[in-house]
C-alpha cells in the first residue's frame, strides 16, 4: 500500500521531473533525491501514474514547448533549448510524433489563434463540456436505456462524425 | 411568484473527471475497473469520451475530461498530493474488489477501512487521480 509519506515522495519526484532549473534531471537523479532505488522508482511511478518517469518527463517537455511556442516570442530553437533539449533534430522529431505536426507548423497555426495579449486558444485547452458543444447534446448523452438502442445510436454518431470529418 | 408545485427539471446524466490522457483513461477504466465505453467521438486533438457502469444506471455517464488546461492540471495535482479522491464509486463487496484490483497491479493509498457507516478504500487511477470505492452500510458483510 502507498502510505501518505510515500505518496508525497512520488509527487515530489513528479515535480522534480518536470520543474528543473538548470537542466532536466535524470531519472536516476530524481530517484536518488526522493529516496527510491531506480528499479523501485520506475515500477512504482508507472503503477501510480500510468507511465514511466522518462515518459512523463518527455511528455511534460513537449507540453511546455507547445505553450511557449504559442505564448512567447521565442523561436523554435530557443523553445527547444528552454524545455531542455540540446538537439533541435531530436526535439522536432519527438514533437512531430507527439503533436502530429512540426514545432514551426504548430507555432504558425496556433499563434494566429492566440489573440492579443496572447493566451492559449480554447481548442488547445478545452473544458470537457465545451467538447460536447461540437456535437449536439442529444448525440453526446444517452437518451435510450436499452443497449441495442445505444448501439444503434452509436452507429449514427460514428457516421455523423465521419461525415463531419469529410466535410 | 408562488413556488408551489415547482419540480426540478434538470437531470443528472453526466459526471466528469480530469485525466492526463484520454486513451490511457479508457484503457484503465474499461480493462482494469470494468466500465463499458459509451461514447468516443473525436474532436480535433481531443475526444468526447464517456464510460458507463454495466452495473449502474444506464443513463449516467462518466466523462473523461482532458487536463490540457494548466488550471485543471494544477487542481488535479494539488488534490492528488493531499491524498483526496476526486470521486467515489459504489461496490457491493469492497474486500473482494480491492483484492481483484490489486491483482491487476492497482496501487491503493488506503486499504478497505471502516469509516462510520461505510467501508472505503482509495486507489490511484493511473491518470492523475485518486478514486474512492465504498461499500454502503446495508450491504456490509
Amino acid at each position: 500500500m502507498i502510505h501518505a509519506e510515500l505518496l508525497r515522495r512520488l509527487c515530489r519526484a513528479r515535480d522534480l521531473l518536470r520543474d528543473w532549473e538548470e537542466a532536466p534531471l535524470s531519472v536516476n537523479e530524481v530517484a536518488r533525491r526522493t529516496g527510491f532505488s531506480r528499479f523501485h522508482f520506475i515500477r512504482l511511478f508507472k503503477a501510480v501514474f500510468g507511465e514511466t518517469p522518462h515518459q512523463y518527463q518527455s511528455k511534460a517537455q513537449i507540453e511546455q514547448a507547445q505553450h511557449l511556442l504559442v505564448l512567447s516570442d521565442s523561436s523554435v530553437t530557443d523553445v527547444c533549448m528552454a524545455v531542455g533539449f540540446s538537439s533541435l533534430g531530436s526535439f522536432s522529431a519527438l514533437f512531430s510524433r507527439r503533436v502530429g505536426m512540426s514545432p514551426s507548423s504548430f507555432q504558425q497555426r496556433y499563434r494566429l489563434l492566440a489573440g492579443n495579449p496572447r493566451k492559449l486558444p480554447p481548442c488547445l485547452i478545452p473544458g470537457c463540456f465545451s467538447l460536447m458543444g461540437h456535437v449536439s447534446p442529444k448525440l453526446a448523452i444517452s437518451e435510450k436505456r436499452r443497449s441495442d438502442a445505444l448501439d444503434r445510436l452509436r452507429g449514427t454518431y460514428e457516421n455523423q462524425t465521419k461525415q463531419h470529418l469529410r466535410r | 411568484m408562488p413556488w408551489i408545485g415547482f419540480a426540478a427539471h434538470m437531470k443528472i446524466k453526466l459526471s466528469s473527471i480530469f485525466v492526463d490522457n484520454q486513451d490511457k483513461a479508457l484503457g484503465f477504466y474499461t480493462d482494469v475497473l470494468g466500465f463499458k465505453k459509451s461514447k468516443e467521438i473525436p474532436m480535433g486533438e481531443f475526444k468526447w469520451l464517456t464510460v458507463i457502469s454495466p452495473e449502474g444506471h444506464p443513463d449516467v455517464e462518466l466523462v473523461f475530461e482532458p487536463n490540457a488546461n494548466p488550471a485543471a492540471k494544477t487542481y488535479q495535482e494539488a488534490i492528488f498530493k493531499q491524498g483526496i479522491p476526486i470521486t467515489a464509486f459504489e461496490v457491493d463487496d469492497i474486500d473482494a474488489e480491492a483484492r481483484r484490483l490489486k491483482k491487476k497491479g492497482v496501487q491503493f493509498t488506503m486499504n478497505p477501512t471502516d469509516a462510520g457507516p461505510v467501508k472505503i478504500a482509495i486507489f490511484a487511477d493511473t491518470c492523475g487521480n485518486l478514486i474512492q470505492i465504498y461499500q454502503p452500510p446495508q450491504k456490509k458483510s
